[in-house]
């Protein structure tokens, strides 16, 4: 109750402070040739396999402004590197609006980092646009947060997803969760404990990591002792690796839910190296995104066109496989949408405006079916994922589109 | 309450701690080496040992065997350690320990740097050395890979032993290290003795580069900055300079680890590496050259 | 005359450093004064380190985490107790200094690489130690000024009116943190000249010696760890005031490093090459990605020039400076 008071006070104070940073005549970021956005990225360090969720959407941008941009301006994308350390996410973003003059803020990666440029960009009205987190409070304090919207589907709802599922098809289930000892790992516990319901208490035993230990044997030791049938991976790529392994060293054989942070195909494949096939066979997971290492989309126009414009602009020594440039593509993709909608002098009012009322049904690099809607009240533009079964080496999606908040 | 004990849960703790401490203890013998044959601590250990494992994962992937990739990796990594020797440290032969400190955690840098621009950033595997099918005995599972790496690193304790009490290079690499002034005088080519220092240690890290990327089930460029770190506590707490020291340590520490994580609720996940670092801390204060370290004698 | 020549060469120096100080954020950006500002933070712990590890020889691994100490005590303050930000540096100064002097009592038992490896072991573990205590701290999300407390953030609106002047906000820190480095630099100063200096450099030079000529080794060697976890502390303050935000991301090891690099790099037992050492820390990752933003060139230009650095410049910055005065000094001590 207290924050929001702080937080309505805080503008207050604030819109002052904005009216007189020069929000008269022209928008910063806008000229007739250009607009000029920017965002941080940990483009160096331990963090920095993400690098490419920036770097996907600067190729896509690249390849707009090579068929004639938008309304005749080219998009400046600048990425700052924040070495995944939020203190440094706040000193660049500051850079970004009070040295580079950008129009919105777009993609910054990670949580605890746009949780702290939050509320600075809500106080100068800098848009925030389309976090690179699975936060759910990016889309669902909007009343707040009036300049910020998120991207992807939430990790709450993820977990609130393999929770409906299990109690839908398993209701006896016993679980065992192996979640990360962060925002992201409790979101998705949580989301996993609201999807249950009543049923909650069926999870038998839950063990974090921490993204900097070694390992997670001993963890998953524990949760087979706790004599689970059902585990599930809140983990990134390397952890869920090793969840797979030491399952199978242990000679545990439980019924597997990996989070969609680690079950892409080539991880998934890995893992199947790690441990065994009958290990792995028969996970389930969700998925919004095309996988380039998933052979559903070989033919694909949709990830051809990924491939061509990776092939056409990207770095040296990127992986094109790498699933996080296709959701660089796709975020580049929706921005480019809510820019041609924002009108042929865009203001960050209009963008706002613009980025609250999409519905883009053709999105290539998502999902058929797959639509980012949003309005006023839904500040979730991407909210529907399929869930889907690893059979035989590859992703087989079931059922149909969740709808997910 | 005693008769619920899980005595299962309590030895599976103990036989995976002591797997993840044989791990450990591979890069602790690294660290070991090069203190004793050179006097300093390379923080850029780790990062060579991943450099190293990189360098396997593309020999492997350009058709060679396991094993092929395995030794020619070691030789190339001893080549690699002379060479960084050579290059970057001998012109700070004669500098105080903090400034050589320095330049290895400037070198964490560098070979980080090198990995990442050689090699996407990408998960990939090695293949295993040993089997990870699981051994179930009285409801307790292991595989061969647990017993492997501890075998190899205690097969390494016995080189390094044959190498410095029986062998005149091993004496002069530890003359070297520990009187420089006075080897000197004795004939010892002392800065090469520091470069085969490094050369060792080097290929050291690739062994447990190699062993540590398959125990871990994949990897990518941040494979050993966690490793390192208990590495060093396990080096530490058996004494710097003493190998059987360095795996006896690292084996204390993972098992110490997993039962304060697993037993001790305020410890938990979150806590066990505090936790065994106060630990160690504490041995240190009884015991300031570890376990099995001579005290050494302080000179005026 | 010597040493009147000696004095007023050392005026003619302060003076200069004074008039760069004071004129400085009028010749570069609003927004760069900031990152001066950030560099300032640097400086501080810097010249805490300095005091530690130059002057008594204890060599530490561990002060990113005492800057952590000092980072959080002012941000719990602001968001918790709803202090004004700026109030609070003392005592972020004071519970770094604390434990600080914690730290230094197994220090006493240990020495050289021992000590580096039990202080890094200090910098590992602080980050969870962050995340443990959550009701304090803020857990992984850490404590965040302008959603908590935003009006005890100086300077909220954009300006800020000291004595009836009013600055950017951005000049505001800048002033604040140079003007407390300045006279954390002046302290440090006259701590090396007077008693404790002569103690310090004693333990440094040979402990067995400094003992047996009188010197209370325990006494001296924890005052130094806590004096210098003052200094620590302070600048963590600084660096939560400047970012209005802390997280256990922002005080891992690698800040620790970062502190030693500009220490040696600045040069351990002298003082005016701090500065070029906390600049070299502030600027060095920028620099580093001008060259190329390429995976991994970055990590690698950034670890280069730091041994190229230290290799170069043996006594750092400090020994550079001493050098290229050395003849001026000498010119003029040698007039009749």
């Amino acid at each position: 109750m207290r924050a929001v008071y702080w937080a309505g006070a805080l503008l207050c104070a604030l819109a002052l402070a904005a009216a007189a940073s020069g929000a008269g005549t022209s928008t910063p970021g806008v000229s007739p040739t250009e607009i000029v956005i920017g965002g941080t990225i940990p483009l160096t360090g331990v963090a920095s396999s993400f690098r490419s969720v920036g770097l996907g959407a600067s190729y896509y941008f690249k390849y707009v402004n090579a068929h004639g941009g938008v309304n005749h301006r080219k998009i400046r994308y600048i990425i700052k590197d924040d070495q995944y350390d939020p203190a440094l996410t706040m000193d660049k973003t500051r850079e970004l609006v009070e040295q580079d003059h950008v129009f919105a803020i777009f993609n910054s990666l990670g949580t605890e980092h746009n949780l702290a440029t939050r509320p600075y960009l809500n106080a100068v009205g800098v848009p925030q646009l389309f976090v690179g987190s699975g936060g759910r409070t990016f889309g669902a304090d909007y009343k707040q947060y009036k300049w910020t919207i998120g991207y992807q589907p939430n990790y709450l709802a993820e977990g609130t997803i393999y929770g409906r599922e299990v109690a839908k098809t398993t209701p006896k289930a016993s679980i065992a969760v192996l979640y990360q000892n962060d925002d992201y790992g409790n979101d998705l516990l949580a989301g996993l404990k609201h999807g249950l319901g009543k049923r909650a208490k069926q999870i038998v035993s839950k063990q974090s990591y921490n993204a900097d230990d070694p390992e997670v044997r001993s963890q998953i030791a524990r949760l087979k002792s706790s004599k689970a049938n059902t585990l599930m991976i809140f983990a990134t790529p390397q952890f869920a690796i090793q969840a797979y392994r030491f399952a199978y060293q242990l000679g545990w054989k439980p019924k597997v839910y990996v989070n969609v942070v680690a079950s892409a195909s080539n991880v998934m494949n890995l893992a199947v190296l790690a441990s065994s096939k009958k290990e792995v066979e028969g996970s389930i997971s969700i998925v919004f995104l095309k996988d380039p290492s998933d052979p559903r989309w070989a033919k694909d126009p949709g990830i051809k066109l990924y491939r061509a414009i990776m092939k056409r602009y990207k770095d040296k020594g990127t992986n094109v496989n790498d699933v996080y440039n296709v959701y660089g593509m796709s975020v580049a993709h929706t921005f480019v949408q809510a820019l041609k909608k924002a009108g042929k002098s865009p203001t960050r009012a209009s963008i706002m405006n613009a980025a609250t009322h999409l519905t883009i049904k053709n999105d290539p690099f998502l999902l058929p079916g797959v639509v980012v809607r949003t309005t006023p009240n839904d500040h979730f533009p991407l909210d529907q994922a399929r869930l889907e079964r690893w059979h035989n080496g590859h992703w087989a999606s079931f059922g149909g589109l969740f709808r997910v908040r | 309450m005693l008769l619920a004990f899980d005595w299962s849960q309590l030895a599976q703790q103990t036989v995976i701690g002591l797997s993840s401490g044989g791990t450990w203890a591979l890069l602790a013998l690294a660290i070991v080496l090069i203190y004793r044959s050179t006097g300093v601590v390379n923080f850029a250990q780790g990062e060579l040992a991943m450099l190293s494992t990189f360098v396997a994962w593309s020999l492997v992937h350009h058709g060679l065997s396991y094993w092929g990739a395995f030794f020619l990796t070691i030789a190339l990594s001893f080549l690699g350690g002379v060479g960084i020797e050579r290059a970057v440290i001998r012109p700070v032969e004669r500098a105080p320990v903090l400034t050589i400190v320095i330049v290895t955690l400037g070198l964490v840098f560098v070979i980080d740097g090198i990995a990442r621009w050689g090699w996407s950033s990408e998960t990939r595997s090695l293949p295993n050395a040993f089997s990870t099918r699981p051994i179930d005995i009285a409801g307790v599972a292991f595989s061969i890979q647990d017993l492997g790496n501890i075998a190899v690193s205690l097969g390494v304790v016995v080189l390094l032993g044959l190498l410095f009490r029986y062998t005149k290079l091993g004496l002069a690499l530890r003359a070297a290290a520990v009187n420089p002034q006075e080897s000197r005088l004795l004939g010892v080519r002392v800065s090469w003795m520091l470069a085969l220092g490094w050369g060792l240690a080097a290929a050291m890290g690739a062994v447990s580069g190699m062993l540590t990327a398959p125990a871990l089930a994949s990897f990518d460029q941040n494979l050993m900055q966690p490793v390192l770190l208990y590495a060093l506590a396990g080096a530490v707490l058996g004494g710097l300079e003493s190998p059987i020291g360095a795996v006896v340590g690292s084996l204390l520490l993972g098992v110490f680890v997993n039962l304060v994580g697993t037993y001790v609720g305020w410890v938990g996940n979150d806590l066990r590496l505090p936790v065994a670092l106060v630990i160690i801390l504490g041995v240190l204060l009884v015991k300031p050259s570890g376990l099995f370290g001579r005290t050494a004698v302080r000179r005026v | 005359m010597r040493r009147a020549a000696g004095i007023v060469l050392w005026l003619a120096a302060v003076a200069a450093a004074l008039a760069v100080f004071l004129l400085l954020p009028h010749l570069v950006s609003d927004f760069h004064t900031r990152d001066l500002a950030s560099a300032g933070a640097f400086f501080i712990a810097i010249v805490g380190l300095n005091l530690l590890t130059g002057y008594t020889g204890q060599i530490s691994l561990g002060h990113g985490a005492l800057m952590a100490i000092g980072g959080y005590t002012t941000a719990a303050l602001v968001v918790h107790e709803h202090w004004r930000d700026v109030w609070t540096i003392p005592l972020a100064g004071l519970a770094a200094g604390i434990v600080g002097f914690v730290v230094g009592i197994p220090a006493l038992r240990l020495s050289g690489l021992y000590l580096a490896l039990a202080t890094f072991a200090f910098a590992v573990a602080m980050p969870s130690l962050l995340k443990k205590f959550s009701g304090l701290t803020g857990g992984t999300q850490g404590l965040r000024f302008l959603e908590s407390a935003p009006f005890q953030v100086t300077g909220l609106k954009g300006t800020v009116t000291v004595f009836g002047h009013t600055t950017t906000q951005n000049h505001f820190l800048y002033y604040l943190t140079w003007g407390i480095g300045l006279l954390g630099f002046a302290v440090a100063w006259l701590i090396v000249r007077g008693r404790f200096g002569r103690a310090f450099r004693a333990i440094r030079d040979s402990e067995a010696a400094a003992a047996s000529s009188g010197v209370n080794l325990a006494a001296y060697k924890t005052l130094a760890f806590a004096i210098s976890g003052v200094y620590a502390g302070v600048a963590g303050s600084l660096v939560a005031i400047q970012s209005e935000i802390v997280n256990p991301l922002s005080f891992t090891v690698l800040l620790s490093i970062l502190i030693v690099v500009g220490a040696v790099v600045g040069g351990l037992g002298s003082l005016p090459g701090l500065v070029l050492g906390a600049l070299f820390i502030q600027y060095l990752p920028s620099i580093a990605a001008h060259v190329s933003t390429r995976q991994g060139v970055p990590e690698f230009v950034y670890g280069a020039a730091i041994i190229v650095v230290i290799i170069l410049l043996p006594g750092g910055a400090g020994g550079l400076l001493r050098r290229l005065a050395a003849p001026l000094t000498s010119r003029l001590y040698t007039r009749p």
